[in-house]
């Protein structure tokens, strides 16, 4: 059920399989063979996230663009559809300036912690039927612990920086992460009760078909309250616009990257859009039902990964335009407002969700009712 | 939380150019603003109402305009650099020699290339006989 299995099918179907195969077991190194398909994966996972962060990049000027009456970048290219391209190319041509005084192993290994857990999340998130890198057991476990790299590797960068507001930003930054993880974990912990089991692949299956033949099974329905909580948490998590304590311009200049330019700066700036999508591919696989959707059954076998992929994305970008969109919206809050709204709103109504769903689950599983 | 959902539904009607709400934006260097026709761009001289008076220089609040020797008569020259487009020559010449065009686009490399000399400024009328 996963991207390994779907190559290894495609490559028998083509008559490729063995052969191959059969060349590396005349070595004795049919794992050579086993590494590759895995290598080619990994790339193809790189490959289709970068290019998903670049245009997300252009996606959020656009939104905000058109938000504000302005047409947005449209220059470069179609539409300035090229604009994350020339982006990139001046950030390379930048100076990398580390400052004097600065920690200079931790202010260079610190955009490498963000930016390696921001791919990191992507490896059980089932991006369509087969379309998964690796089932995890552990899934929505795993997800969640590493996200909880990024706000050490913040505290780091604004340690490493040695300024002041370096520092104040990534102290905001580990606050918040710390006091939005909590009502995230609860609210995701909601579905898992309903699931049984915190592998993403059974999360989504949980959710494929519908009750009385319209609405479809998504846990949405079933978790409305968990699903804002959810959403509000994981928007505070990426630190984008009502909750941007880390880089909050005007207090902070521009939070924990302040010294960063060049290269590091622009692993820090995908990283954080890489957030923004992983975060939404979670809700997306969590809440509004994975890559489930009409597949009509007359298509061949090979188009149902498509397919699903399509569906997949379609409801990943309606999540990632929701955030843009709020935060064209709202005006940052502040900080001892964002501090209130977790501990004092957020954890107890998460708490007394999963309290409710566990007793309905309870319920339901005895068959009281 | 309903002042964020009203909010949320202002930026929509935004997005989606419902009611009074256009795209406003000209893209500049492909498409320009449609100028007032008394527009105060740069400066134009001409060439035979100028008598040479030098009243525009008197009047003049900033200095901007000598009045040097062009050919074998006395014309405006105007350094751009020190002109704030007030007018105030264009009101007072005798002749009605000066007048305003709607070039804007003055932006120059050097302080010299701002001075407009009588050359890059006369232009003549054609005098109905």
């Amino acid at each position: 059920m996963n991207a390994y299995e779907l190559i290894v099918n495609i490559l028998t179907a083509l008559g490729a399989y063995e052969p191959v195969l059969n060349i590396f077991k005349a070595h004795g190194a049919e794992y050579v063979l086993k590494v590759i398909i895995v290598f080619v994966e990994i790339v193809v996972l790189m490959a289709f996230v970068l290019v998903t962060v670049m245009f997300l990049t252009w996606m959020e000027r656009k939104v905000v663009a058109m938000v504000q009456v302005r047409y947005g970048p449209m220059v470069t290219g179609p539409r300035g559809l090229l604009q994350p391209v020339m982006d990139g190319i001046k950030l390379m041509g930048k100076e990398d300036i580390i400052p004097e005084k600065a920690d200079k192993w931790l202010f260079t290994l610190a955009p490498f912690i963000v930016f390696i857990p921001a791919i990191l999340v992507f490896v059980p998130i089932p991006f369509g039927d087969y379309l998964i890198i690796s089932d995890l057991r552990v899934g929505l476990l795993y997800i969640i612990a590493i996200s909880a790299i990024s706000p050490v590797a913040i505290l780091l960068a604004g340690w490493a920086s040695n300024n002041k507001y370096s520092l104040l930003g990534a102290m905001r930054a580990v606050a918040q992460d710390i006091s939005y993880t909590i009502p995230l974990a609860l609210a995701a912990i909601a579905v898992v009760l309903f699931t049984g089991s915190l592998s993403t692949v059974d999360i989504v299956n949980a959710q494929s078909g519908t009750w009385f033949g319209i609405i479809p099974k998504w846990f949405i329905f079933l978790q409305p309250l968990g699903f804002i909580l959810f959403l509000i948490a994981s928007i505070a998590e990426m630190g984008r616009i009502p909750f941007d304590f880390q880089e909050s311009e005007s207090e902070l200049v521009a939070g924990f990257f302040i010294e960063y330019s060049g290269m590091k700066f622009a692993m820090f700036f995908l990283a954080e859009y890489a957030h923004l999508f992983a975060v939404s591919a979670i809700v997306v696989t969590l809440f509004l039902g994975g890559w489930n959707g009409p597949i009509p059954s007359f298509l061949p076998a090979f188009a149902v990964p498509l397919v699903s992929l399509v569906y997949f994305l379609i409801k990943t970008y309606a999540v990632i335009f929701f955030a843009m969109w709020l935060r064209d919206t709202v005006p940052r809050v502040r900080i001892d407002q964002l501090l209130n709204l977790g501990w004092k709103i957020m954890v107890p109504l998460a708490l007394l969700n999963l309290l409710v769903t566990g007793f309905l689950v309870t319920i339901l599983a005895n068959g009281v009712i | 939380m309903s002042g964020i959902i009203k909010g949320l539904i202002v930026t929509m009607k935004h997005v989606l150019h419902i009611g009074n709400r256009p795209t406003v934006t000209i893209q500049y260097p492909y498409e320009r603003m449609k100028l007032s026709p008394r527009f105060r761009g740069l400066h134009a001289v001409d060439e035979n109402a100028c008598i040479g008076c030098g009243i525009c220089e008197v009047n003049c609040p900033n200095g901007t305009i000598t009045i040097v020797k062009y050919g074998t008569r006395w014309f405006p020259q105007f350094n751009i650099g020190m002109c704030m487009f007030c007018g105030l020559c264009v009101d007072v010449c005798p002749m009605n020699a000066i007048k305003m065009t709607g070039n804007y686009e003055l932006a120059d490399y050097t302080r010299e290339s701002l001075i407009y000399t009588p050359e890059r400024l006369l232009f003549s009328k054609e005098v109905k006989q």
